[in-house]
Formats: C-alpha cells, structure tokens, sequence
C-alpha cells in the first residue's frame, strides 16, 4: 500500500526534489574538488563563499536597489575576488612554509568563524531574503510542484557543471590542475606554475560557490550560518564520489540527494543530517577510495 | 560577587573540557571536533538518570562516565582509521550525528526544549546549593583531572602518544600498538570531558542540545589550539584568555551581541595566528 502510494502521488515531487538537491550539491562539490585538487586540502571558509553569494546579492539588489541582474554580476566579481584573496593572503604562505594539511584546514576554519561573525555584525543574525515578488505556487509537473527558482537552479547548476567540465577537459588548465593534483615537484619540473593554476581555482570555484549561493537565495532564506551545512554535505557527496572523479562527483552528488529524500520521506526531516553522516562515516571505512577507485590521501597507512 | 563565581565556575568546566581534549589533540594528534558531544552525553544521562530514575550525584557520575566511555570507544575505533584532516571531518559527522540525537530523539532527551530542574548536588549529605560550593566542587575535579592528565602524559603511555604523533610507522615499529593507544587516549579525553557535563547538567539544572553545538566544539579546539596543544598550564591560561576577554569587551560597553562576536572573532584570528607562528622555519 505504502509503496503504490509512493509510487502514484508522492514518487514525482520526490524524484523532483532530489534533483533540485543534486544539482545544487553537485555544483558546489565541484567547486570544492576544484580547489581541492589543486591545494589538498580542506577549504572551510569555502562556506563563506556560498553564503558572501546570498548577501552580496541582498546588498546590491535590495539594499543598495539595483538591478537584479547587475546585482548577480557583481556578486560573482566580488565573492571571486575574495575567495582569491584568502588564497593569496592565507593560504599561499602557509602552503610556501609546507604546512600540514590539517593545518591550513585549522587556519580555514578559524577564517571561516571571523567571516561569519563578520557578516553577523553587518547583517544581524536574523533571515534575510532578496525575494521581493510574489510568492506562487510553482508549476504543475505531472503532479508535483516545481517553483520557477527551483527550474533555474536545476538548469544553471547542471549547465554550469558541465560547462565547466568541458571547459577543462578541452583546455589545458584542466589537464595542469590534474597535474599538480597528482606531483607537485614533478609538474613545476614540466614548467607548470603552481601559484598561477592555484589561483585559477580558486577563482573558477569561488565564482561557482557564489552562483549556488545566489541560487539558493532565489529559492530560500538566508542566515550568516547557512553555508556551512551545505558545504558540508557537498563534501560527503566529494568524499563518496572519490577526489578526481567527475564522474564519481556525479554518482556521490545523487546518492547523498535519493539518501536525504529518502530520510526525509520515510523518517523525517529532521533525521536528514543524521543519515547523511552516517553515509559518510561509513564511507570513510568501508570505501576509503572512494567510488571511482582512485586513492583517497592517507586513508591507509 | 554571584557573577564573578560563574565565570569561575564556567572556568573550570572548560579548563576540565579543553584539557582533556588535549590528550586527545594535543598528544595523539586526534583533532577531535566531537568533544561537545561526549560533554553532551555527560550531561544528558547525568540529567535523565537524576530526574528520571531519581539517581544521586555520584552513581550519575559514574554510569555517566561508563556509557561516556563505550561510546567513545565504539567511535575512536571507526574513526581512527582516517588520519589527519580526513580524521577531523569524520569527527566533525560525528559531531552533527550527536547534535542532531540529542536535538531529535524526542522521547529520550526532550528535544530542543531540553530536560529542566536538575537537582542540586549532594555529595554524602552535603547538599550543594550555593555557587561558593560549587566552585568548590569543580575546582576539585578540574584539579583532579588536571593531576590525572599530566600523570598520564609523563607515563610511558604519553611518551608513546608523542612518538606515535610525530611517526606512526617508527612507533609500530618499535613494537608499540598504535591504534591501541590512540583509541585508549581518545577514550580517557571522551570520559573526562563527560566529567565536566555532568557538573554542567547540575549546575545550570537544565541541558538542551544547543549547549553542545559544533560551535561549542570549535571553540574548545581552539583552546587547545592557542594553549600550544601540550602543556596544561598553558591551556588553562587560554581557557582563561578566552573566558576574562569577553568581559573585559563587556566592561568596555561594547553592546552584548557585538560583545559575543568579536569573541568569536578573536578566537578565529588567535586560529589563524597561532597556525602561522606554528608554520615558520
């Protein structure tokens, strides 16, 4: 009984929810893995990013009243211009001292709390929105509601992502960042620039990270937290799809989405973060190569 | 005077939890981001074993500790076999699983609304009701932990630490278990700042789970992280940098949101800070 109904009434919002939290995980574990690749290590205040997206948005479009679009434009300069300036500020003298991994992720998070106490202090503590229109009831899709936001989050995530893929696949900085990510010593001997390709990451994540965070701003509230948790889940869907991987980006993105909606359906939703991280804690142990084989660093000794 | 006793009080708790989590941090290398959580379980079953079952101060304590320390257990061992940064995001799930059961688990923990009027202490008769014999209570057990602690890190067991921190595979092979003693000090870490829960559940009489956020778990890493991650002297002076400094923001009439985020903000430029003394040749 339970199973029909799914399968009649519930089984297209759901399958449409799912791909609204695909997509939009997808986009911004791509950009994570992007910088990943490259440094190796964990870019926490990445989070900052997302959530610098939402509210450069709300400033340039509510609070100083230009238009949307100019809005969006300048969004993306500003956020990509920071996330550029943590590399050159932060994060490249610590990687010139060769620290440790574990390190400069210590030094993230701690640039991640002084960005987001910052935003506190500007923005208060309190929900914003930049959603100044109506709000409708979405379209019907075969019997389940999709809001237009949600149709352009789908559709700028995936096209951005695979735009992006191909981008890098035909130009050589996508085969450079591959390079690097496997031996640093050997690609500088091959001429590559490590600081130039370096920078080129975190200027093509931090744009994307800016773009999910406008994304997620048309669709819903913002608070100076709320790039936290979605980094964080983008990352499970990085740890599961394996580091190199696009394709295993994809295979982690959608399984850790059916996971959350599944939670959501046959629990509830306040156990979605709960399952999540037992998927990545499980991960961790029983696939510590992730889904696409390749090596997870250090996982074993 | 009242308030001046909790900020002592809050003191020695955290002295208690950033100190613990220094054998854990600090020695092995385990950057744990669960911490809260474990003080969480701490003042959770202290909480539902008084209020519940009636139970007094000191057999709470102890069934706290057990249960504390077999769940540590049971997680030390998955999670040690990640290393480094991907050990602290395991932590960090670790930490977002404990949340979310004490914030979700509504028959058991009361979910957001939290488990109130915990009773008072009352240790062989002696009921603590005043904020004197309380300080007088944590002080003790800070105190204790804190003998305790640097007992086991001058034993050979602590030595071990440091060499399994700076080498694994050198220390394996001077014939010493690894994993064994990486999970004893992520264990004994887990049970003494179960400790400081359990004094923090009777002392403020009520718990609820955003007491023990991954906020709360940053914070006490960063006191590790700031107290140089070895000496205990040390980390007690950062505990206390980092309690006196927001009243001394407070005593500058600084209003009391801004107050708490420049504390916070402090914290995360002293991260950074100290990340980069740490990193010069």
């Amino acid at each position: 009984m339970k199973l029909r109904n799914l399968l009649t009434i519930h089984s297209m919002q759901l399958i449409i929810n799912i791909l609204i939290t695909f997509s939009l995980t997808l986009l911004i574990a791509f950009s994570f893995q992007l910088i990943y690749q490259a440094t190796k290590f964990f870019h926490i205040t990445h989070a900052i990013i997302i959530t610098l997206g939402s509210y450069f948005t709300y400033l340039f479009g509510i609070q100083l009243g230009l238009n949307l679009f100019i809005a969006i434009l300048l969004t993306i300069i500003c956020s990509t211009i920071i996330g550029w300036s943590i590399n050159k500020l932060v994060y490249k003298p610590l990687v010139d001292r060769k620290t440790d991994p574990w390190k400069i992720l210590i030094a993230s998070l701690g640039l991640y709390i002084v960005f987001q106490n910052v935003i506190s202090m500007i923005w208060g503590n309190n929900t914003k929105s930049i959603r100044t229109w109506e709000i409708v009831t979405g379209n019907e899709f075969l019997g389940a509601y999709i809001t237009n936001s949600q149709i352009i989050t789908v559709v700028t995530s995936v096209v951005l992502f695979l735009l992006t893929v191909i981008f890098l696949k035909r130009n050589r900085l996508g085969k450079q960042i591959l390079a690097i990510s496997s031996s640093v010593e050997l690609s500088s001997i091959f001429g590559i620039s490590i600081q130039k390709i370096t920078s080129y990451t975190f200027i093509i994540g931090s744009a994307l990270a800016s773009i999910s965070g406008i994304l997620i701003a048309l669709d819903t509230d913002m608070t100076p937290t709320m790039g936290f948790n979605i980094l964080l889940y983008a990352v499970v869907a990085m740890i599961i799809g394996g580091i190199y991987s696009y394709r295993g980006l994809i295979f982690g993105s959608f399984l850790l989405a059916i996971t959350q909606h599944l939670t959501a359906y046959y629990l509830d939703t306040k156990w979605m973060s709960t399952i999540t991280f037992i998927l990545l804690i499980a991960f961790l142990l029983w696939k510590p190569l992730g889904f696409s084989g390749k090596k997870l660093k250090k996982v074993e000794i | 005077m009242e308030y001046i006793l909790h900020i002592l009080i809050f003191i020695s708790l955290y002295t208690i939890l950033s100190q613990s989590l220094t054998l854990t941090a600090g020695y092995s290398k385990l950057l744990s981001l669960a911490h809260a959580g474990f003080y969480g379980i701490g003042a959770y079953t202290s909480a539902i074993l008084s209020i519940n079952y009636g139970w007094g101060f000191l057999p709470s304590l102890l069934l706290a500790l057990l249960i504390t320390g077999v769940i540590a257990l049971v997680i030390s061992a998955i999670s040690i076999r990640t290393i480094d940064d991907y050990f602290i995001v395991c932590t960090l799930g670790i930490q977002i699983i404990f949340f979310s059961i004490f914030n979700n688990w509504q028959g058991f923990t009361n979910g957001p609304l939290g488990i109130p009027n915990i009773p008072d202490i009352s240790i062989f008769g002696w009921l603590i009701d005043s904020k004197w014999e309380f300080l007088i209570v944590s002080s003790f057990f800070t105190l204790l932990i804190w003998w305790l602690l640097n007992n086991i890190t001058q034993s050979s067991f602590g030595k071990v630490l440091l060499a399994l921190s700076e080498d694994e595979i050198f220390t394996t092979s001077l014939g010493k278990n690894v994993s064994k003693a990486k999970i004893t000090s992520f264990t004994l870490g887990a049970i003494f700042s179960s400790i400081a829960g359990v004094l923090y559940a009777h002392y403020i009489s009520y718990v609820d789970p955003t007491s023990f956020t991954i906020d709360e778990s940053i914070f006490i890493l960063s006191i590790v992280i700031i107290g140089g991650m070895k000496k205990m002297k040390y980390i007690f002076l950062a505990t206390l940098f980092l309690f006196v400094l927001p009243e001394i923001l407070r005593f500058v009439n600084f209003p009391n949101s801004v107050a708490s985020n420049l504390k916070q903000i402090t914290y995360g430029i002293a991260l950074i800070v100290v990340i980069f003394l740490g990193s010069k040749r």
